[in-house]
């Protein structure tokens, strides 16, 4: 009894120092690549910087209350909130028709699934250029389609009427395919027999997806709204390249405007400030996302 | 199933698109990662390397490599990568090396308070005694000379270009419609008008790039008011709620609202080149831009030249206005070539910036439409010589506002004057916001 008792300990002791040793390498690499990054934006965001000169000066919150105050700043979160927002309402639903779609025909539909997954493919930045051509206001294809019929020419990445739906729609474009994929991996993991005992006792296809394969795709969806969330409140790359958050701010995000002011400006006190805003608010954002959709399990 | 068919035609159509604009870029990229290649399989053994970043486009780039390959061939003991930069990204490029210490040997900047910071951080190397080596530093143009220099101090070559700004027009379209180059702002005004009522658009004009739409702004504000409310603006004695100022941003509305810019200008970006097609096209009849003009051409589109469309006029005169109406908006040397402190070898790095000057390389530039900053230096091309005229004859040049003003500052400056052309703000907000800007930074 006694002997069993120590030799479970010691098996927890190895098991404690096997941990360690494997988790160690992983938390040295999170250690030196992520905390230590955002602990130094923290600090950097109390300084009057340039970004490259030796004398930093320390100047307390003034960045931070230059941030609360900063209309260009919570312009570009609104701008980051509709991108969220429109991204879940755009690309999930299509990501998820699409994938329906292929998860019925089954292999006829690889030529499909190939086709539009190439978007994903892609890289924002050639992304960016190919829709900065393809929407020029003067040889675009919009603009031909609208003179084709009559009309003038149609100016979407000009106009900050028209800039930032115009981006969240390429945005779409680029992301569906993503999702896509990530539910047809969904539902492969759903077991075959149970679309067979749904069938042998009478249900349609269509109840079928509402009552069964929705409900159980639900962990599934759940983690892609959470990714669509992070991703779209940190987006940059492709709106970089396409307008670069202009004109006048009207496509300006969080992450374009950090950028500008830290390598554009020079103010790389001010940027850090800015990093460290975002990482508050896309954390708060994501806690609140990940707890309201597990509370609603329970 | 029909349905399936019509998505997999318009995805196909899709695709087909997408690996054409891949084709695209990939050739584009192909270049630069060349050159790098080379100098990868060239490093042997001892070999000094040296970096060269320049920000040169098209046909400019060969006749640097070509350069580089002469200096690399009398001087074997070096071992040379030339990187081509986005102009766009390249402050960002400078400043992310300048954190990491890894700043080339030899790189550009565009002179200005910037390049003062970087020379107070001590990040540029002091090329007077290389300079001043057998005169070299006296076959350039003294107001190159000046722009490179800081403290008493030469610390660039000013090697690309003297670039001014002025108006460059299509011929064709003049003559199409019987329009002279004109000589006052309001005879501009009626050339535009009668562009306009045409279906040409008088400028083209490519604002995502910001520096693009501000050339108008800074123009304007030079005719109303010379030189000095700039620098007193800027030196904090005056503000940029001048009336200059103010003129050169109601200008600016009152043109955007006669559609004198072509459609869709605020969303159309330089390096891509949007606004040139219509430029070339004959579909737009004008375009502000400095001097560099003349070899973008000829690298992107020499039967253009070779059809001798293109004609220059100097940026009209304001009526009633005393400012000096041949005062030029510009810089003389365009880009400066710098050595970085961090060389392992500055000498040598000053003798591959002289490789991009010597005669061959003079003959090549000249070639492209290139207005060397050396006094020596003469061209046979008409629209060259009249550029080459009108800043001889100029009684100061204005170093644009984006390169002159600090950093944090110039942004606003593009950023308000980007505003005032989308009529998003009025001159008099724009005006204030990049006061307050100068304001803060003055303060600081």
């Amino acid at each position: 009894m006694k002997k069993e008792s120590s030799m479970s300990l010691r098996r927890r002791k190895e098991t404690a120092v096997a941990a360690a040793v494997f988790l160690v390498p992983a938390l040295l690499v999170i250690a030196v690549f992520v905390i230590y990054p955002i602990l130094q934006s923290f600090i950097t965001s109390g300084y009057e910087w340039n970004g490259y000169s030796s004398n930093k000066s320390f100047i307390g919150l003034a960045n931070w209350a230059e941030l609360l105050k900063d209309k260009v700043f919570w312009n570009a979160f609104k701008n980051n909130l509709l991108v969220m927002v429109l991204s879940i309402v755009i690309q999930m639903p299509i990501g998820l028709a699409l994938a329906t779609f292929l998860d019925k025909v089954g292999r006829k539909g690889n030529v499909c699934k190939v086709i539009w997954f190439i978007p994903m493919l892609m890289s924002s930045v050639a992304i960016g250029y190919l829709f900065r051509y393809a929407l020029d206001a003067n040889t675009g294809f919009v603009t031909a389609i609208s003179k084709f019929f009559g009309g003038g020419t149609v100016d979407l990445l000009g106009n900050t009427g028209t800039v930032l739906i115009t981006c969240i729609f390429i945005i779409a474009w680029q992301f569906i395919p993503f999702y896509m994929v990530y539910y047809l991996a969904g539902y492969s993991g759903l077991p075959s027999d149970v679309h067979e005992a749904a069938m042998v006792d009478g249900a349609t296809e269509s109840q079928y997806f509402w009552q069964i394969s929705l409900p159980l795709l639900k962990p599934t969806i759940k983690s892609a709204v959470v990714l669509s969330i992070v991703g779209s409140l940190k987006y940059f790359d492709l709106v970089y390249v396409l307008t670069n958050g202009g004109p006048s701010h009207a496509s300006e995000l969080m992450a374009t405007y950090m950028y500008s002011n830290a390598f554009s400006s020079y103010r790389m006190g001010y940027a850090s400030a800015i990093a460290s805003g975002m990482f508050l608010l896309i954390s708060v954002i994501a806690i609140v996302t990940m707890r309201v959709l597990n509370g609603k399990e329970d | 199933m029909r349905k399936m068919k019509k998505l997999a035609a318009g995805s196909l159509a899709a695709c087909m698109f997408l690996l054409t604009a891949c084709g695209g870029t990939k050739d584009a990229a192909a270049d630069p990662g060349v050159s790098e290649g080379a100098g990868e399989t060239a490093a042997a053994g001892d070999k000094i390397p040296l970096t060269l970043w320049h920000i040169q486009t098209g046909t400019m780039n060969d006749v640097i490599q070509a350069s580089v390959d002469r200096f690399v061939a009398e001087n074997p003991q070096y071992d040379v990568t030339v990187v081509e930069k986005q102009n766009d990204s390249y402050k960002s490029d400078l400043s992310l090396a300048i954190n990491a210490g890894t700043l080339p040997d030899v790189f550009i900047t565009w002179g200005g308070q910037t390049m003062y910071d970087y020379i107070d951080e001590g990040l540029i190397y002091d090329i007077t005694d290389l300079m001043k080596e057998d005169g070299y530093a006296d076959s350039f143009v003294d107001a190159g000379i000046a722009q490179c220099s800081y403290n008493g101090s030469i610390y660039a070559v000013p090697v690309e270009n003297i670039s001014v700004a002025g108006i460059f027009y299509n011929k064709d379209v003049f003559a199409k419609y019987n329009l002279q180059e004109p000589s006052t702002i309001a005879e501009l005004e009626a050339v535009c008008d009668t562009l306009v009522s045409n279906g040409v658009a008088p400028f083209a004009l490519a604002n995502s790039t910001q520096w693009t739409g501000s050339m108008y702004f800074q123009y304007l504000a030079t005719r109303y008011g010379g030189l000095e409310p700039f620098a007193d603006a800027a030196a904090g004695e005056g503000s940029f709620e001048n009336d200059a100022f103010v003129y050169a941003g109601k200008t600016i509305q009152d043109w955007v609202n006669k559609k004198y810019f072509c459609d869709g200008f605020n969303g159309m970006d330089d390096d891509s080149g949007q606004a040139r097609m219509l430029f070339y096209s004959g579909n737009a009849a004008m375009d502000l831009m400095g001097s560099w003009f003349v070899s973008t051409i000829a690298g992107e589109n020499q039967q253009f030249l070779d059809d001798d469309k293109l004609g220059f006029f100097p940026f009209p005169a304001l009526d009633g206005s005393e400012a000096d109406p041949s005062l030029c908006l510009g810089t003389i040397g365009d880009n400066l070539y710098c050595v970085s402190a961090s060389s392992k070898d500055p000498e040598g790095a000053f003798h591959l910036i002289q490789s991009l000057l010597d005669d061959e390389a003079q003959t090549e530039r000249t070639a492209n439409g290139k207005i060397i900053p050396l006094k020596s230096f003469s061209s046979d091309n008409e629209v060259v010589n009249e550029v080459l005229d009108t800043v001889n004859s100029a009684s100061g040049i204005q170093l644009w506002y984006d390169q002159y003003l600090p950093a944090e500052v110039a942004e606003v400056h593009k950023q308000t004057s980007q505003e005032i052309f989308g009529l998003t703000m009025t001159p008099e907000e724009a005006n204030a916001e990049l006061q307050s800007a100068m304001t803060s930074y003055l303060n600081k």
